[in-house]
């Protein structure tokens, strides 16, 4: 499987909304093990209020990566496909969201 | 963000445990109730009360009783493991061996203390003691606050069981009520083989859908039985008597069912101990045959046999099946038996005529194994009927799209024939040769044996293989798509199979005759003509062949209503017949309906299974890559050279030139689109749109050059669309292609425009068709414009409505309000229980109510539920 971003800019307008999404994530993602594993997300803060994501999954395809969006109910803005990782500092402890 | 916990669900046992959860409830609520679970072995009775235990956690006592396997169980088994756990008067009374309705009241006291769950497991092998106390409970349960699940296994219970005698007896007591485990249905078992290179219903076939056996092969991977199951099924079986081994083991050896009949002649004084073996649970019976519940544990039996017993008894099967122990035998029983009893001249016998059956039955794979096996035996047979075993071998394996065995089988043959010096059939091998090697993307060994084949047969008395010869040239030409040297060839070949009345002959070249002219633009009379000739006279793979073609000329032409028919029925005939190398180029073709409709999804799942069979066909594989990088490119998705880069890769060994001006174009519009014009200037080098003889690709490359700016002099002859475009007249150009529903083609081309509002509406058009990746084509115009705040879209999902519902949520909210259960609603939209709960949950919040009733109800005031 190969390391992809996936961007979902403005996809929330509560933080409810946003940590039902993850769980829809989560138990759909259960469902295809093989073609995506989620390893991480950070909450984007948009400047008109709502909330979106920056994504890392693991996955077997762009497509796989769609058909999980699709199953979960998530917006999918923009999937990039990550060359090499580099990890300068650990992340900041978790915003309170 | 809180983590959210995992439990794995099992499959269509929802129903069951919403049984067990209203029994808990009612039971804790002072009513109490027996649940009998039952079901065959592996069939998950233990799983569903273990999922039931954790789901209810820490929240009620549970106590647990274990009854064992032992030839003489320990006395009141499960009672004791209860009451080492209880302690107190219970164990008291068990050590000192009081009688049942003593040992009732003490349980009763315990279980009364609290609501408890109590849990008796595998009560078919309980004790006498235990069953009667079980006798005992269900009468009193009622007046318990205690839920009572006891688990056995009904295919271990004859008539005579006393477990059988104690269920039935309590079956009109009210709070006792029996749950009955089916199998899975092939839609569970292919659930739970996604991602496993499996077949799903071959697996469910195998397995009778019994979950143990289906997860433990999925867990071994492989195609032979698992170490465990056949250890289970070992175990099953030492418990029988050396008479009813016997016969379980002749049983084994005959595929599907045994008749009775047949075991009559074969094992006919171990027929006495068939009850016994029904009781067993492993064998089940009808009116007149035996078989095996599950076809993997018959395996696992199979298997086990020593290999000089397994003879023995395949020599007495087969010997019961020639003296006519069964009506009319099928010949792939005798091979089967004649294989395993290890008599040379009956598995070629029988071989062949079961190869025969299975290819007249377009059972082509099944034919193809037959000859295989039966080759292997064939060493006393003169060379000529080798040979033709040979052919008949290699013509199976191309239909069912195994090249290389069919290659392999093909120059057998001709080594044989032209050890014979039957120049004749030599030289039709290497007409087949010719055309295997095609399909394998090796264009210089197919030119070189069609050659060789015409060298060789002109020398003789013309026949059927000359204008095969001829017609393999045809094809040959037809394939680098050169009009007169596929005439040259077509109408020899063509005229020449006629007057010999080779219907077979007449229908392929009318394929490669008819395909030219269909790509010429000259109508496709010629394609529809071999169809008719190939269906009425069941010429498969030509009647494939010719599908693929007229379907291919409707794509080309954007007739998306003929290309949808002929895709249908061309599967359908190909599926049917097992064509898989024919199925797989229809579903690459109808990958590329869905492109113009900007139908992503579609596409990828088409292009994605045909890359999934693994095909080396240059064709097939070409397309299918072709119609995978061009949707990532459109859509803006990573991954999108690598499929291309194949595509280009295996192009040019397999194909002429001409051929792969359509990999151009995609590259092209991929280079375009990622914003890099010298790459795709580079990729359009070399292609002339008046040498080509596809019209529609011509038309397409010229548009490219005019858009690039490196339009050469006019292009004339070329489609409407593309006509229209390099005469200037972009708005007529968007307006066909939207009128022949290509709403993708009908924003690009708008993309090329000069004014900023073409240039605007092309941009949120390809945002609105989901192709991020080909709006940053107009976006970059723009920008080259000096226009700025290019806009973003709509985003899909966020709705404007009063409750902020998305639009899952609404189409969830809709089912809520129809009544479905959230199961029925996960079924429904393919999801997990889980999302759609969530969902629920979700819609409930944001609705402000507080159950489904009162959600049905707002949505209806806020007329939400109106259509969509």
């Amino acid at each position: 499987m190969d390391t992809y971003v996936i961007l979902r800019r403005n996809g929330w307008n509560t933080a409810d909304d946003l940590r039902e999404a993850a769980a829809r994530s989560t138990a759909e993602g259960e469902r295809m093990p093989d073609d995506v594993t989620w390893i991480r997300s950070y909450v984007l803060a948009e400047t008109d209020g709502t909330v979106g994501t920056v994504c890392i999954y693991q996955a077997s395809s762009p497509e796989a990566i769609r058909r999980h969006a699709e199953r979960a109910d998530l917006p999918v803005d923009e999937i990039v496909k990550v060359a090499d990782t580099v990890v300068v500092r650990p992340d900041p402890a978790p915003a309170q969201v | 963000m809180s983590a959210v916990t995992v439990r794995p669900t099992l499959l269509e046992r929802e129903a069951q445990l919403d049984k067990l959860r209203t029994a808990l409830a009612v039971a804790a609520a002072g009513t109490g109730r027996l649940l009998f679970v039952s079901g065959e072995a592996g069939v998950g009775k233990s799983a569903l009360v273990r999922s039931f235990r954790a789901e209810i956690g820490g929240s009620m006592r549970v106590l647990e009783g274990v009854c064992d396997p032992l030839a003489t169980p320990r006395p009141l088994g499960p009672l004791a493991d209860i009451a080492a756990a209880t302690g107190g008067e219970l164990e008291r009374l068990i050590d000192s061996g009081a009688r049942p309705h003593e040992l009732l009241r003490a349980l009763l006291a315990e279980v009364d203390r609290e609501p408890t769950l109590l849990v008796l497991e595998d009560l078919h092998w309980a004790d006498e003691a235990t069953l009667d106390v079980l006798r005992l409970l269900g009468r009193r349960v009622e007046a318990s606050r205690a839920l009572v699940v006891g688990t056995y296994r009904d295919d271990e219970l004859d008539e005579r069981h006393s477990l059988r005698q104690v269920v039935g007896g309590l079956a009109t007591v009210p709070g006792v009520s029996r749950l009955e485990l089916q199998p899975l249905s092939v839609s569970a078992v292919a659930i739970l083989a996604v991602l496993h290179e499996v077949d799903p219903a071959e697996l469910h076939r195998r397995t009778g859908g019994n979950p143990f056996f289906v997860t433990e092969v999925l867990a071994a991977g492989g195609p032979s039985v698992p170490p465990t199951v056949r250890d289970a099924v070992a175990a099953r079986a030492a418990r029988l008597d050396r008479s009813s081994r016997s016969l379980l083991d002749a049983v084994a050896l005959v595929p599907t069912q045994a008749e009775l009949s047949l075991l009559e002649r074969v094992v006919p004084s171990e027929l006495a101990s068939l009850d016994e073996c029904l009781g067993s649970g492993m064998l089940t019976s009808s009116t007149d045959a035996v078989a095996f519940r599950h076809e993997l544990a018959r395996l696992a039996v199979a298997e086990s046999l020593s290999p000089l017993r397994a003879a023995t008894l395949h020599r007495s099967i087969l010997a019961a099946l020639e003296s006519g122990a069964v009506d009319g035998p099928d010949p792939a029983r005798l091979a089967h038996h004649a294989d395993g009893a290890g008599d040379d001249a009956a598995v070629l016998r029988y071989g062949v005529v079961a190869g025969e059956h299975a290819a007249a039955r377009a059972a082509h794979r099944e034919a193809a194994a037959q000859f295989a096996r039966a080759l292997e035996h064939a060493s006393g047979l003169p060379d000529d009927e080798v040979a033709h075993l040979l052919e008949r071998r290699a013509h199976e394996c191309a239909l069912t799209g195994q090249v290389e065995e069919a290659i392999a089988s093909r120059e057998a043959a001709l080594a044989r024939w032209r050890a014979i010096g039957d120049r004749h059939r030599e030289g039709e091998q290497l007409c087949w040769l010719s055309r295997l090697h095609w399909y394998r993307g090796h264009r210089e060994e197919s030119e070189h044996m069609a050659q060789a084949a015409v060298e060789l047969l002109r020398t003789l008395p013309p026949g059927r293989e000359l204008a095969f010869a001829y017609s393999v040239m045809a094809a040959r030409r037809q394939i680098s798509l050169d009009p007169e040297g596929t005439a040259e060839w077509g109408e020899p070949a063509l005229a020449l199979a006629e007057r010999l009345g080779e219907h077979e002959l007449v229908a392929w070249t009318l394929v490669s005759l008819g395909s030219v002219e269909a790509f010429a633009g000259q109508g496709s009379e010629r394609l529809e003509r071999a169809l008719e000739v190939a269906l009425e006279h069941e010429l498969e793979d030509v009647a494939a062949r010719a599908y693929g073609n007229l379907a291919v000329t409707a794509v080309r032409r954007r007739e998306w209503q003929e290309a949808t028919r002929l895709i249908a029925d061309g599967l359908a005939y190909a599926t049917d017949r097992d064509l898989e190398l024919d199925r797989s180029y229809l579903l690459a073709w109808r990958s590329w309906i869905a492109l113009p409709k900007a139908e992503w999804d579609d596409a990828a799942a088409d292009a994605s299974a045909v890359l999934q069979t693994g095909t080396t066909a240059y064709v097939i594989r070409a397309t299918a890559l072709m119609a995978l990088g061009l949707l990532r490119a459109r859509r803006g998705d990573p991954d999108v050279w690598p499929p291309l880069e194949e595509a280009l890769a295996i192009g040019r060994e397999a194909a002429e030139l001409p051929k792969r001006a359509p990999v151009a174009l995609v590259m092209a519009e991929a280079a375009i689109l990622a914003g890099d014009r010298e790459r795709a200037l580079a990729e359009l080098a070399g292609f002339e749109p008046e040498a080509l003889a596809d019209r529609w690709i011509a038309g397409e490359l010229a548009c490219w050059r005019r858009r690039l700016g490196v339009a050469r002099g006019d292009v004339t002859d070329v489609p409407e669309p593309f006509t229209l475009e390099l005469r200037g007249r972009r708005d007529a150009a968007v307006g066909w292609w939207r009128e022949h529903g290509c709403p993708y083609d009908a924003a690009f081309v708008l993309a090329w425009a000069d004014d900023e509002a073409s240039l605007q509406r092309s941009h949120e058009e390809l945002l609105a068709l989901g192709a991020r990746g080909a709006a940053a084509l107009p976006a970059r115009r723009l920008r080259e414009r000096g226009v700025r705040g290019v806009a973003r879209g709509p985003r899909p999902s966020t709705r404007s409505n009063p409750a902020h519902l998305t639009a899952r949520e609404l189409e969830v909210l809709r089912h809520v309000a129809t009544g479905l259960r959230n199961a029925d609603i996960a079924e429904r939209l393919v999801v997990s229980r889980r999302t759609v709960d969530h969902h629920v949950s979700a819609i409930l919040r944001k609705l402000g109510v507080r159950t489904r009733l009162e959600a049905a109800a707002e949505a209806r005031r806020l007329e939400l539920l109106q259509d969509r």
